[in-house]
């Protein structure tokens, strides 16, 4: 498989396993992509294909144990070229991974907000970590030498006594100091297109639309500026017109700060408009990867081609949606075989037995299906199917 | 253009007979406050809503969430029961006039024979009326296929119970009887007799919905209602489950209410589909006509927002501004107005969108405001701590499509406001074109949607 | 012909699945405890209340029943206070020449007893006005809740012996106390089980099917609302122990009654003057059941929680 050597993330054969009582599920299953700077890159499966799990790893976020990271490394380019391996990296670089270069926002915005606190005090958190020099300077204060309390007080560090005495002590800097952390929070807020940002400062998360919290949680995601931004199912807790709305934004910010994207999906109708690549996930593999427009206009992969084939169209007659038969196998202790061959109407003996390899089958298009072993044409129809025997060979040797 | 007469209810669209009609069926949930808890206001889920599901076909319900479409099932279900309004059912075309000329005639002035008309057509249709008999006919005869495949299961009962169960109810089937009724249920549905001894935590979410589809058919039922059953699957499992459904329909020929909010779905599935917004119906008519020439601003909006494969993408979108109002008190006139990208003098402002307005875009001008004083929803003076921000306010409403629905200028009086506007009714539904029903004010005067 | 042999073939396996269905059924209960005697610590609680058990039901072979009143310790007047092991004492005597482990071992007798009877009674009476309320909701559910209110504001406690002094000091009336008391956490726990529960659409879906509310409740609603109140019964098993003995400890059980909470206040006073053992053994016997009941509740309580149940 061809990789270019630009890359902002390197996800290099990953895997993760999920321990249970019932056995080792392959949760993620040696998968590798990369993600360019400025680029997005649509993650796409199913229930339970290992997708969200596999950008949660992008963070170092899966839960260990029971979660393990068996196999593979991701990689994270910094700006003066040098190589962060977020898998081995103390837990105080990840710390400062996740805050600063790769962001996150999540399917359910109402839970990732903290229900106890107003919407102003969690952002001014955020922004007071990451836009500590803007908030200081617009206070009049100098950025490159700021008191020690001031800084605390940007960070939302200081305590109870300490607020009180730089009260009494500074004259105006501490309601200039508050202005500037409310104002770079409102604009933040406005950016998202938030009416009436100084009202939701003061409210609490509970008292929001879920529209108006994923606009809450894109800001504060943006507070740092990420070189990536994760977004997990952005949109599949919201209504339609919402849906639209929520994903332009996303892209529009993306337009403006030049950051890469990580768009997990299960709908691929949504793939087409918001991303430049897909990489479709089946049963913990990738399938199938390449830009979206081809992959769409001509899916390679069986699945791709089934979960194409399965979403209603209207010159659809009318009950022969070609639905894919069956059910997704267990992950638990899987056997090397094509995880897709059960539910395959094209799967050859050799399916069965032997785990097929991420293919490249043309430009930056791959492809993990046996037909591509033997053949590099894309036009494969089903008579080309490798027989068992020669990709046996191919295998052993 | 002169519209067409006639009530939506009585739209078979070809066919002679509908299983269940509805007339002006409202649901408010009444709000309550305090310890007292006393009653505050009314949240009109369902509010005035007219439809018919004519026999062997699938009526789309689409909307978003909080629209009201599944209270409306319930409704229909039996589940919720209606705080206004009549339900029929199994009301032929004749029965159908019938009821409409009688619904225009007020209670005092029908003549005897209309009203023993009436009274026969009550007992023996209007549900709440007729005898239990018929309503428990009625009952069995209109099942429900929820959306939650996981929570509409009793995960401790086996599916031999769950599917068997209104067979027991009913006292059809016992025993080896009964038995065999539910693996003949489950072959039906792609399941087979290996499944009857399992418990729900056993399936996958595909094989739950079979389950829920199967409890449904076990009293032959000819009305299913259709809860977003597939919206907790995957595209590839709900792929499966349509086609089931429209094989079942076909062989049983089977009646729909298909409620969801996925318009790829509806498309697919329905002969005709009824759009809702905030508790009422705002377009209805035959599923391609909607889809393809809507007559109504949401229709477009939410056509155009619905992701597809398909669509060129260079088409001017149209957008839904702001967030749904409160139900416990929509806007007036049309209830979409204060959201429309098309919305114009006649589509009913009042105070409350002005004020909201205000709210939204100019919160300096909002927070000066010291006191509203409504004579109705339609005129008010307010007044504001600063004379500036009251010429402020005067100039937004001026620059709002609102200040062509003004029924008097704008009177400024240092810092009073007075605003009056016309008074707008309640938008209606209304036959534009055979078949095609809209609520929009607009498109009811121009005949068509109008341009952006 | 076809159509015969595949009908009668459909009623051959329905009658061979009818067999299998209480197995199945079993199976799952099966399931569900090897989930819970894969805890060692619930094996261990589950050791100990076992044995409290034996010992309650072997009380008269361990020990000769003493007369006319076997719940009065025989005294031996000759070893007042002896130190365990001595005279043929065990574990000592009291300052009545009461055996101890007499004492411990029919008090194994009330302590069950009491527990017994007051989970027993307030579980099925908890659940009983719990159920009426959610079931009714409305004024009757704000009557009933309010009432659970006002005895939830007191503490258990202090609402016991309230009602144990009212009643004048007796075994009997720590009982009738303690159920005074305790039915009010049932009913409330119920009460939020059904709410939840008639949310669900299972419960909408056995609407539509036509069954009857008393149905809908016997089989939708309480089958699913029962793992919590398994959880808190068994936990009570132990709170209502530990609470009757600080009662008999207060002193409203019958003097000399052989209840481990009346033992530790007997053996109060002499353990000044170096007699520990009376308190000690009897304190032991209380702790030991509360911690046994515990840990189990504990362990139930991971196994049956909703959200862990069924995956």
């Amino acid at each position: 498989m061809a990789r270019s050597d630009d890359w902002l993330l390197r996800v290099d054969d990953l895997s993760v396993h999920f321990e249970s009582s019932k056995g080792v599920a392959h949760a993620v299953d040696h998968v590798s992509f990369d993600i360019y700077p400025h680029e997005t890159l649509a993650l796409v499966g199913e229930t339970g294909c290992g997708k969200s799990v596999t950008a949660r790893s992008i963070l170092r976020l899966v839960p260990e144990p029971p979660g393990s990271y068996a196999s593979g490394s991701i990689s994270l380019r910094n700006g003066d070229g040098s190589v962060t391996e977020i898998l081995t990296a103390t837990e105080r670089t990840v710390r400062s991974i996740r805050g600063d270069r790769i962001s996150m926002i999540f399917q359910d915005p109402g839970k990732a907000l903290n229900p106890g606190l107003t919407i102003g005090r969690q952002l001014a958190e955020v922004f007071g970590e990451h836009r500590m020099s803007m908030i200081l300077g617009n206070a009049g204060f100098d950025p490159e030498k700021p008191s020690r309390t001031a800084t605390k007080i940007v960070q939302q560090r200081a305590g109870l006594l300490e607020r009180g005495v730089y009260r009494l002590t500074h004259l105006r800097a501490p309601k200039a100091l508050q202005k500037s952390i409310d104002d770079s929070v409102m604009q933040a807020l406005a950016d998202t297109g938030i009416p009436n940002p100084r009202k939701i400062l003061g409210s609490y998360p509970h008292e929001l639309s879920g529209g108006m919290k994923q606009r809450v949680m894109i800001a504060q995601a943006l507070a740092c500026d990420p070189d990536l931004l994760i977004a997990d199912e952005p949109t599949t807790a919201l209504d339609v017109t919402i849906q639209a709305r929520i994903l332009d934004l996303i892209h529009e910010m993306q337009q403006r700060r030049g950051m890469a994207i990580l768009y997990i999906t299960h709908d691929l109708s949504l793939v087409r408009q918001f991303a430049d690549r897909v990489a479709v996930m089946y049963a913990g593999r990738l399938a199938e990867i390449g830009p979206s427009a081809g992959v769409l206009a001509s899916p390679q992969h069986p699945y791709t081609q089934g979960l194409l084939a399965a979403i209603p169209r209207p010159a659809t007659p009318r009950g022969q949606l070609a639905a894919i038969p069956g059910t997704v196998p267990q992950l638990i202790d899987p056997p090397p075989q094509c995880h897709f061959a059960s539910r395959c109407s094209f799967a050859a003996s050799a399916c069965h037995q032997v785990t097929p390899q991420l293919l490249t089958i043309a430009d930056k298009h791959d492809v993990s299906c046996h037909r591509f072993d033997t053949a590099s044409r894309i036009d494969v129809s089903p008579q080309d199917m490798p027989s068992a025997a020669t990709l046996g060979g191919v295998a052993s040797s | 253009m002169t519209l067409l007469s006639g009530s939506l209810a009585a739209d078979f669209g070809g066919t002679t007979d509908a299983v269940v009609a509805l007339h002006g069926v409202k649901v408010h949930y009444p709000v309550k406050e305090g310890v007292l808890q006393r009653v505050t206001g009314q949240v009109r889920a369902v509010d005035g809503v007219d439809l018919s599901g004519p026999r062997g076909q699938t009526l789309g319900l689409v909307g978003e969430s909080g629209c009201g479409k599944t209270t409306l099932g319930r409704v229909i279900a039996g589940l919720v029961a209606p705080t206004g309004g009549d339900i029929w059912v199994d009301v032929d075309a004749t029965q159908h006039s019938e009821i409409e000329r009688l619904r225009g005639v007020a209670t005092e002035d029908r003549s005897p024979e209309d009203q023993a008309s009436w009274k026969s057509l009550e007992s023996n249709h209007r549900l709440g009326s007729m005898s239990r008999d018929k309503q428990s006919r009625y009952r069995r005869n209109c099942q429900v296929v929820f959306q939650d495949a996981f929570s509409s299961l009793n995960p401790r009962q086996l599916v031999r119970d769950i599917v068997g169960r209104p067979l027991r109810v009913h006292k059809e089937a016992s025993g080896e009887d009964l038995d065999r009724r539910v693996i003949e249920l489950l072959e039906r549905v792609g399941l087979d007799s290996q499944h009857l001894l399992r418990f729900p935590h056993q399936f996958s979410g595909g094989q739950r919905q079979r389950i829920s589809i199967a409890r449904a058919l076990a009293l032959n039922p000819e009305f299913v209602i259709l809860d977003e059953p597939t919206s907790a699957l995957d595209v590839s499992v709900q792929a499966q489950i349509l086609n089931l459904l429209v094989d079942l329909q076909k062989d049983l020929g089977l009646t729909y209410l298909f409620i969801t909010h996925d318009l790829g779905v509806v498309q697919h599935m329905s002969d005709r589909i009824a759009v809702m917004y905030l508790g009422q119906i705002a377009e209805y008519g035959p599923t391609a006509d909607v889809f393809n020439s809507p007559l109504h601003p949401y229709s477009r909006i939410l056509r155009d927002s619905n992701p597809t494969l398909e669509d060129s993408l260079d088409t001017v979108k149209w957008d839904l501004s702001g967030t749904v109002p409160n139900p416990v008190n929509p806007p007036q006139g049309c209830r979409l107005h204060p959201r429309c990208p098309v919305a114009r003098a006649e589509c009913g402002w009042s105070i409350d969108d002005v004020l909201t307005d205000a709210e939204r875009n100019t919160p300096v001008v909002f927070e000066t405001i010291s006191r509203v004083e409504r004579k109705s929803d339609f005129r008010a003076t307010v007044s504001f701590s600063e004379p500036e921000q009251a010429k402020k306010f005067a100039k937004r409403i001026g620059s709002l499509a609102a200040h062509e629905a003004l029924e008097q200028p704008i009177r400024l009086d240092d810092k009073l406001v007075e605003v009056s506007f016309n008074e707008v009714s309640e938008a209606q539904l209304q036959q534009l074109k055979d078949g095609r029903w809209s609520s929009c004010t607009r498109t009811q005067n121009l005949g068509a949607l109008p341009e952006l | 012909m076809t159509t015969l042999n595949r009908s009668r073939e459909t009623s051959k396996r329905a009658a061979v699945a009818r067999e299998s269905a209480l197995s199945v059924k079993w199976a799952r209960r099966r399931e569900v405890a090897q989930e819970v005697f894969r805890n060692p610590l619930t094996v261990l609680g589950l050791i100990i209340i076992g044995l409290f058990f034996l010992m309650a039901l072997a009380a008269p072979l361990l020990t000769e029943a003493n007369t006319p009143d076997p719940y009065q310790s025989p005294r031996d007047w000759s070893n007042i206070s002896v130190p365990p092991g001595e005279a043929g004492h065990v574990l000592g005597t009291d300052a009545t020449g009461g055996d101890v482990l007499y004492g411990i071992i029919w008090g194994s007798r009330l302590s069950l007893q009491l527990s017994l009877t007051v989970v027993g009674f307030t579980l099925v009476f908890g659940t009983i006005v719990g159920s009426i309320a959610a079931m009714r909701g409305g004024r009757l559910d704000n009557l009933l809740m309010r009432v659970v209110d006002v005895f939830l504001s007191i503490p258990e406690l202090i609402f016991a012996l309230a009602i144990a002094a009212v009643l004048g000091p007796s075994f009997r009336n720590i009982i009738l106390a303690l159920a005074a008391v305790f039915w009010v956490k049932y009913a409330r726990i119920v009460r939020g089980e059904i709410i939840r529960i008639k949310q669900a659409e299972y419960v909408a879906a056995a609407k539509v099917t036509g069954d009857s509310t008393w149905n809908i409740y016997r089989k939708d609603v309480l089958p699913n609302a029962v793992s919590p109140l398994v959880v808190q019964a068994t936990l009570d098993m132990g709170n209502v122990v530990l609470i009757g003995a600080t009662l008999s400890f207060i002193g409203l059980a019958q003097a000399g009654l052989t209840e481990w909470g009346a033992m530790v206040s007997a053996g109060q006073s002499g353990l000044l003057a170096g007699e520990w053992w009376l308190s000690t053994f009897a304190g032991l016997a209380i702790v030991l059941w509360a911690l046994a009941f515990n840990l189990v509740g504990d362990g139930l309580r991971d196994v049956l929680d909703p959200k862990t149940e069924g995956r």
